[in-house]
């Protein structure tokens, strides 16, 4: 949770007060089927302010999502509760506002029919110019389409754009990724195991419309929800039945990836992960020059480096966003502030930024330029900027030294080296910011106990606030006994009773190690490893070699008194692939005056240091 | 939701009328608010009855469904039958209530309990 006192820089402020509501007696509820340009039919669920008269024009949001549009609820609730009761964005707040709101189930998924190969292919993004193009001929459509979704629906809100549709005026992308390889599937090369096994378990069981797998990963829908919801004139369920034969065919992520390793491996239809990012797609995106406002949370996955990406790429108008929440901002997430049990802003209020932002974007001249926003941990405050890396960014080098203390000071001794272990048994557990992609609450607790077990680095207290915002980056000199490896690295905040923070972190898998020197396909502010097997290499054990990756980005004040720390892992159980799949590697990190091991911390310098 | 979880009970009792009737062996229940489309099919009946009201055995009875009437009748053929449902229509509100708050709360114990139900 962000300080609700934090006004200044505050972009849900900034992005103007709530005004009254254009309409009061709530909302009708429908649904049909969309039929696109190959004949598959889309199930779509419409909802229009209550009370609109039959020449009134109104915008549209619309929501395409592969998690169901509309949920059929289990008796009772189902006779006392509108079936759109959890759909967001809500649809009380946006009709309200005077838009009519669409959800639609994306090829494949839900009750629509088609079948599917990878999330996001061309097919899906193309349906959404179609889709478009129904909005705009109806009769309460005054021809304005803007779009917003949180994570899966982040993403088609974003791929919208791509289209250059002349009727979408404006999009917003909230916890979206850039590049699915390093934000999401492969962080650093290595596997996320956990997620995307149960994102596409999940997923296969929605598209064929059990919810009895719910029972287990969240039960408190399994509670409340039947499965998905027909459209309403299919009464004896002929279409939906027919719609879920098809998605029989599906393909997952997961089944297809998880005997992958590279970034250029080929899926089953002959793409690759590059194929349904978003940078791919950067020069449709910018042609379009639809107005972008993107937001997510620095804890949220690698989703919060994908906000960076965005905006340092993209040359859209646009608003970026960084705040402290877990994935979707139900929860608060700010590890310095375990205790807080709401987030500000509230979903209601958030939802009423964004359609400030689109009536900015539909009625007036929309924004121009960037500007990003971005809250600072433990300094608890908003700050703005129009480039990234902020003004007065330079880095700060810190030193693996002896007995395990990290020094400004480079080494001078001739030798000098630890040796580590690697413990298959060390994990951030099952809430971490991976795993928040499924919604959980994000905490890296009891890291006293967790660091126990890894090798670490501790420096002296700080003499001074010193504010840390960007990508750290950690240059390993290394040997290992085998030819394959990771490592997990976490930098964390020691305070003066010695109770320790986690702040961030970084992973990376050995093989990957090569740095390139050619340019990468977006820019980035870390060393560029390409990911591709033509430049990957086995390790030579025992042979001395660099390896230097970023972490994910964060901002965080480290107070004076305050120590930095870093722990390093070579597993994470719980979250990622075991490398190697066999073996016992031991690892030897030099820290001498050949072989300086370090972390390069991205520091803030104020205008007057 | 959440903010929805503190009302749903009164919600509940006010929209639906339950009555019993013990000379006839039959539980009917009436749902007042306008629903768009069937009322339940026969099988939601008995998963509400295990999944919110604990009953964990199959007990022989008659549901007869009026969606034009939204009227859902529970007919059984003992005594004994009809005094269990009675007894857990009594509570079912305030447990499904409190199950979903509780869940919703991050403690699944008593999903545990639920019989695997044939959904």
């Amino acid at each position: 949770m962000t300080d609700p006192n934090a006004i200044e820089n505050n972009p849900f402020k900034e992005l103007g007060e709530i005004p009254e509501k254009k309409y009061t007696d709530g909302y009708t509820v429908d649904s049909t089927y969309i039929t696109v340009r190959d004949g598959v039919k889309i199930a779509a669920t419409i909802c229009l302010p209550k009370g609109l008269s039959p020449d009134s024009k109104i915008p549209t949001v619309i929501t395409q999502t592969r998690y169901w549009r509309a949920m059929e609820l289990r008796i009772p609730f189902r006779w006392i509760l509108d079936s759109m009761v959890s759909n967001a964005p809500n649809p009380e707040v946006v009709t309200s506002r005077g838009y009519a709101l669409i959800y639609t189930d994306v090829r494949g998924t839900g009750a629509s029919f088609g079948s599917r190969i990878t999330p996001f292919s061309e097919e899906e993004v193309k349906d959404g110019y179609d889709i478009v193009d129904w909005i705009i001929a109806q009769p309460w459509s005054d021809g304005n389409v803007v779009s917003k979704g949180i994570s899966y629906t982040g993403t088609t809100a974003e791929l919208f754009a791509r289209n250059n549709h002349q009727a979408i005026k404006a999009v917003i992308p909230g916890h979206g990724f850039w590049d699915p390889y390093t934000d999401v599937a492969f962080p650093g090369g290595c596997f996320d195991n956990a997620f995307i096994q149960l994102w596409s378990f999940l997923g296969k069981n929605l598209d064929l419309n059990n919810p009895k797998v719910f029972r287990q990963v969240m039960p408190e829908a399994w509670l409340f929800v039947k499965g998905v919801k027909p459209v309403r004139t299919d009464k004896d369920l002929q279409m939906l039945n027919k719609a879920l034969e098809q998605h029989s065919s599906n393909q997952y992520v997961y089944d297809n990836t998880i005997e992958e390793d590279f970034r250029d491996d080929q899926l089953p239809d002959g793409s690759s992960f590059d194929d349904f990012s978003i940078f791919a797609r950067k020069d449709e995106i910018e042609r379009s020059n639809i107005p972008i406002l993107a937001w997510c949370s620095w804890l949220d996955s690698g989703y919060c480096d994908a906000i960076i990406h965005r905006f340092m790429n993209l040359s859209n108008p646009q608003i970026a966003i960084l705040g402290d929440w877990n994935h979707g901002a139900a929860l608060p997430a700010n590890q310095f502030f375990p205790n807080r049990t709401s987030v500000t802003p509230t979903p209601k209020d958030k939802v009423n930024a964004w359609i400030n932002f689109f009536e900015k974007c539909i009625y007036s001249n929309g924004i121009q330029g960037k500007m990003i926003y971005y809250y600072t941990l433990v300094e608890e405050k908003w700050k703005k900027s129009e480039d990234w890396p902020p003004i007065g960014h330079s880095y700060q080098k810190w030193y693996f030294s002896e007995n395990f203390t990290l020094t400004r000071e480079k080494p001078e001794n001739d030798v000098g080296d630890d040796t580590y272990n690697i413990n298959f048994r060390a994990t951030t557990g099952r809430n971490n910011r991976w795993w928040a992609l499924l919604g959980f609450p994000i905490t890296y607790e009891n890291r006293i106990k967790v660091d126990e077990k890894l090798l670490c680095y501790t420096s002296q207290p700080f003499e001074e606030d010193t504010e840390i915002t960007g990508q750290i980056v950690l240059c390993l000199y290394l040997t290992s006994t085998h030819e394959d490896g990771a490592i997990f690295a976490y930098f964390e905040d020691v305070d003066e009773n010695g109770n320790i923070t986690y702040i961030t972190d970084g992973q990376f898998r050995l093989i990957h190690r090569k740095i390139l020197s050619e340019d990468p396909p977006y820019k980035i502010l870390i060393p560029y490893h390409s990911y591709k097997k033509e430049d990957s290499a086995p390790l030579i054990p025992g042979e001395i070699t660099e390896v230097k990756f970023g972490f994910h980005a964060t901002s965080v004040l480290i107070k004076k008194g305050h120590r930095i720390k870093i722990a390093i892992a070579g597993a994470d159980k719980d979250t990622f692939l075991r490398y190697p799949k066999e073996g016992k590697p031991i690892i030897t990190i030099s820290r001498n005056k050949i072989n300086s091991s370090y972390i390069d911390i991205p520091i803030i310098k104020k205008e007057n240091q | 939701m959440e903010e929805l979880l503190p009302s749903l009970k009164g919600i509940l009792k006010e929209a639906i009328e339950i009555k019993a009737d013990a000379l006839k062996l039959a539980i009917s229940m009436t749902v007042k608010n306008d629903i768009d489309g069937v009322v339940a099919e026969p099988e939601e009946i008995i998963i509400m009855l295990k999944m919110y009201g604990g009953l964990r055995e199959d007990i022989p009875m008659e549901i007869d469904i009026d969606n034009d009437a939204q009227n859902i009748t529970l007919k059984f053929q003992s005594e004994e039958d009809f005094k269990k449902i009675e007894k857990i229509m009594e509570k079912l509100w305030d447990n499904a209530v409190d199950l979903l708050v509780q869940v919703t709360e991050g403690d699944i114990s008593r999903i545990k309990e639920i019989p695997n139900l044939d959904d």
